[in-house]
């Protein structure tokens, strides 16, 4: 039909569509007409009335006939033929509601899944990060065993500046920003960050209002100014384009707004910052002899320079800094380029290939399902597709037929995968924990549901058309159905392909759900159960020094001791099991009496300082000596208590109690003190690192004491939500401007492990369906082998056969197949396993235990999926068997 | 079948189509020219006529819509469309073209 006449016609074939009924009627009218004028012209020229109307109908030759013509005549148009194709689909849908259910299932698990998945992980991997040329922005400084994330000591960054070799430019900010509180109205703690006047510039980033810092605003006595975050323009000035220039006090000084930063804008460090500060370094942190600032920085390489080259190009400086490194530490540091990605995204890399690759694992187990559903379906069709070329049904007929029904499928199938996706993503935000980079704003991404849908579109269209474009057998006519061998092997080695991914994908899941268990096992040294906490932490302009804040912690530890159902009030600078710590170098610690630790650095020790009702509210064993005394906090002396490694390491083979040893922080070595107890190990840095020795010091007023932020625990028999009210009431009563986190020990130590549980959650789900999946497309493929070979099954029964002997013909022709997918699927988990080892814990990769188990699993389900069919199979009548076809 | 064997395949389309570019007209009425214009030469069975309508209909080549007729009854009209006066162009210079070559022809053979 040509494309002109296409668009003339189109009201009329939609009516012949939609209103069917209305043409006909006007057909059968119209006709009508004909023959009633035509019986008036006969009657005038003399007919009888009966005669002039049967002339008439003779004329016709027959309405039913014309009309049958008309509509030929008018063909079938494509859209009509369409509609009919559908309806014949649904209609073929609707009488095998088992075939239809389990093929949109199959595409729904698929398609949500991936789609779920790929949502989440592309913000993680994918996605450009909110810059300008972003490929080019790195991270880099020094990379050194007591700190995860590279950094730089102020004087080398400064003497970089000058030669910035590989960058175009280069920035810094002062890590950890700082608590600052909007001192107005209304108060409010904000996030601000100390950054160098080249922060947006690097980055790309232009204020949306007003202006960028520029080098006098990073000048010591400079008066002070600010760039404030979208929202916190929104919130405080409405969005007023005047704000700029207006004042703000933080933290009781005035501070003068000169900017804007866009909406979009997120810091490098993805940490939340409400205003930039500039760092605003006098010379003297510039002193190569006495570096005392650290700072994070951050490059844009110039264009075309690569990370490697960059690294290079830097090297001379980095050579030449380390004059500068006490020479313990040089052997255990190293220079660091890589890019911004790579810093953000750090421990969420691996996890985020995992997941991508068990969900394609599942996208294929799930095309691989629909693809031998519809070849079962499409055999068993064979008769079908016979009679209606024979009624002269055209090729391109047939296989318009077929593509309807496929398309049909798949678009349920899609459907319901796009619900399924919304719902899983809804679930992932729900359960993630908070360290994943930007799944916040994850959202369904479309070109990823469109790629699934598309794939699974296109598996259906594949393997639903094939049949169709094959020539029927005219055997099939007979009601016999054709064996057709090549098919069988393609849809056998489809399922064993099934096994193995479901064996790779059941491997991985164990062993993440193992390393899950050891995890949540690990001995922490402390008792959780009914401890609770909360995190306190002092705004410097109303706490200033230590005094003011030893008096906050000292009123409220007054309160606190009155209120009932609380036991054990202890207060700590920081809390186990994660770091967090202060922490110095086993060698800057001196034993009285004994030479100094000189090999290197010795390995971090961390410290606390710790009220005496510590040890009890933890749970915290005292294997020697004593834990602190309320004289210890008033005292002079100075006591100390070790921990157990720390005691092993300084006191080898002795003795430690009565012992002096002292430390250095900061500039000079502190007091000498004097080890009264050793406590038991505990978990300090996370649960899945080794734990750092440790020292306790009491909670007293002592040079080096950082109290700022600190935390309070205790005992309660009372349940959480009834006490932290309580809790939060007292501090309150306080200060009400001080922020609170309170929850409980238990909560604490699983946020650590939440990650792990993520993980392990999603990869435990996608091999479940991917078992599922496995065992429908075995349970199909042995249920159509039954079904075609009924009537021999049939034979060698009425041939004396036992359904021993029919079950072990069924099986054995499955169990070939199915060892060869779970033997293929051990290759891949061995090889797949080495992948996850980073995210394992206290779990070997390659354990053999798990393999065999997983196969079990797979191999127990396999056995029942088709055990089903099997048993069906021996039920069979010999009598009705051999009538079968 | 009924479709008359003297007509030339493809014939009745291009009748059909002149006579609707003179006027609009209802089925009959088309029936009734087509006896009169060809002198009863042109045989098309009633029950011919309506596929063959129904057909140009489909092609879009011409229109139909329910009017009152002289007498006062409801009958559909045919009119021609826009693309049915090209088509119409077009089939009568073929039509020429074939009937010269097919005179020439037949000329020749007498000669």
């Amino acid at each position: 039909m040509r494309a002109a006449n296409w668009i003339h016609t189109l009201p009329m074939k939609l009516r012949a569509l939609f209103e069917r009924r209305r043409v006909e009627s006007e057909l059968d009218e119209e006709l009508r007409y004909h023959i009633q004028c035509r019986t008036e012209e006969n009657a005038a020229n003399g007919m009888s009335a009966n005669e002039a109307r049967r002339e008439a109908l003779i004329a016709m030759g027959g309405i039913e006939k014309a009309k049958e013509e008309c509509r030929d005549q008018r063909g079938l148009s494509f859209l009509e033929s369409a509609w009919q194709d559908l309806r014949i689909a649904a209609r073929g849908l609707l009488m095998r509601p088992g075939f239809a259910t389990v093929t949109i299932l199959t595409l729904a698990l698929g398609i949500g899944a991936c789609t779920a998945v790929f949502s989440v992980v592309d913000r993680v991997l994918f996605r450009s990060l909110p810059y300008p040329q972003d490929e080019q922005l790195v991270s880099f400084g020094v990379k050194a065993p007591f700190e995860g994330i590279e950094f730089m000591l102020a004087p080398e960054y400064n003497v970089l500046r000058t030669q910035p070799g590989p960058f175009q430019s280069m920035t810094s900010l002062t890590p950890g920003g700082a608590d600052c509180d909007l001192t107005e109205q209304n108060p409010m703690r904000l996030s601000c960050a100390l950054v160098e006047s080249t922060f947006l510039s690097t980055l790309g980033i232009r204020p949306v209002v007003g202006r960028d810092f520029t080098r006098d605003d990073d000048q010591p006595k400079a008066p002070r100014v600010a760039l404030i975050s979208y929202g916190l323009w929104r919130a405080r000035f409405g969005g007023d384009p005047k704000a700029v220039g207006k004042f703000l006090s933080l933290d009781d000084k005035p501070v003068e707004v000169i900017g804007v930063l866009p909406a979009s804008f997120e810091m490098p460090t993805l940490s939340a910052a409400d205003v930039l500060l500039t760092q605003a370094l006098d010379e003297s942190a510039f002193d190569r002899n006495h570096p005392r600032v650290v700072l994070r920085a951050f490059a844009r390489l110039k264009p075309s320079m690569a990370i490697p080259q960059a690294t290079a190009a830097l090297q001379p400086w980095y050579q030449d800094s380390l004059r500068f490194v006490p020479p313990q530490f040089r052997a255990e540091v190293s220079l660091r380029v890589r890019s911004l990605r790579d810093r953000q995204i750090e421990d969420s890399r691996v996890g985020a290939w995992v997941l991508l690759g068990a969900v394609i694992a599942v996208l294929l187990l799930a095309c691989t399902n629909v693809a031998n559903l519809l070849l079962v379906r499409a055999v068993g069709r064979q008769r079908e597709l016979a009679v209606r070329a024979a009624l002269g049904a055209s090729r391109g007929r047939l296989i318009q037929q077929t593509l309807t029904e496929s398309l049909l499928l798949a678009l349920l199938g899609g459907a319901a995968g796009c619900a399924l996706a919304y719902l899983l993503l809804r679930l992932f935000v729900s359960i993630a924990p908070e360290g994943i980079v930007r799944l916040q704003q994850a959202s369904l991404d479309l070109r990823v549901l469109g790629f699934c849908v598309g794939i699974s579109l296109l598996s259906g269209i594949l393997f639903g058309v094939v049949p169709a474009f094959t020539r029927p057998v005219p055997e099939s006519l007979a009601g016999k159905t054709v064996r057709t061998m090549a098919r069988g092997f393609f849809r056998y080695a489809l399922v064993a392909g099934q096994i193995a991914g479901s064996v790779i994908l059941l491997t991985g899941a164990g062993l993440l759900l193992r390393s899950l268990w050891r995890m949540e096992n690990v001995p922490m040294g402390l008792e959780a159960q009914r401890v609770m906490s909360a995190q306190i932490s002092l705004a410097t302009h109303r706490y200033p020094d230590l005094p003011q804040q030893f008096a906050f912690y000292h009123d409220l530890e007054a309160r606190l001791s009155r209120v009932p159902g609380l036991e054990q009030v202890a207060f700590s600078n920081s809390l186990p099991p994660s770091g967090g710590m202060q922490a110095t170098f086993l060698a800057s610690i001196e034993v009285a009496g004994k030479p100094k630790f000189s090999e290197g650095t010795g390995g971090m020790v961390g410290y606390r300082s710790v009220t005496p009702n510590y040890f009890p509210a933890l749970g915290i064993h005292i294997i020697r000596g004593r834990a602190f005394t309320k004289q210890d906090r008033a005292g002079t002396e100075s006591p100390v208590i070790l921990s157990e490694a720390l005691a092993a390491k300084l006191f080898p083979n002795e003795d430690p109690l009565g012992k002096t040893m002292r430390y250095t922080a900061g500039d000079a070595p502190g007091p000498w003190r004097i080890v009264v107890g050793v406590a038991a190990n505990v978990k300090n840095n996370g649960l899945t690192s080794d734990a750092d020795p440790e020292f306790y010091v009491p909670w007293k007023n002592e040079p080096g004491t950082y109290i700022r932020r600190a935390f309070l625990t205790f005992r309660t028999s009372l349940s959480p939500a009834t006490v932290a009210p309580w809790v939060r009431t007292e501090i309150a009563a306080l200060d009400p401007t001080v922020p609170v986190q309170i929850a409980t020990m238990s909560e604490r130590v699983s946020k650590l492990t939440q990650r792990p549980r993520f993980d392990a959650t999603l990869l435990s789900l996608f091999a479940g369906i991917g078992v599922v999946l496995a065992a429908l497309g075995l349970y199909g493929v042995v249920s159509f082998f039954v079904s075609q070979r009924t009537q021999e099954i049939g034979v060698r029964m009425a041939l004396g056969a036992t359904p021993r002997n029919i079950a072990k013909l069924v099986l054995r022709n499955v169990a070939g197949w199915t060892l060869g997918g779970a033997a293929l699927g051990i290759l891949g988990a061995w090889f797949c396993a080495r992948l996850l080892q980073s995210l394992l814990f206290e779990v070997k990769a390659h354990d053999p235990t798990l393999l065999v188990t997983a196969l079990l699993i797979l191999l127990g389900v396999a056995l029942i999926a088709a055990w089903i069919p099997a048993r069906r199979a021996t039920r069979v009548d010999p009598v009705v068997a051999l009538r079968y076809e | 079948m009924s479709k008359p064997s003297d007509l030339v395949q493809g014939t009745l389309d291009m009748l059909l189509l002149k006579i609707l570019a003179l006027q609009p007209m209802n089925g009959f009425a088309i029936s009734q020219r087509l006896r009169q214009v060809s002198g009863d030469v042109l045989q098309v069975s009633d029950g011919s006529l309506y596929p063959a309508l129904h057909k140009l209909e489909n092609e879009g080549w011409i229109k139909a819509e329910w009017k009152t007729t002289d007498n006062n009854r409801r009958a559909k009209f045919y009119s021609l469309t826009r693309l049915g006066r090209r088509q119409l162009e077009k089939e009568a210079e073929n039509w020429s073209r074939l009937a010269a070559a097919i005179s020439s022809v037949v000329k020749l053979e007498e000669t």
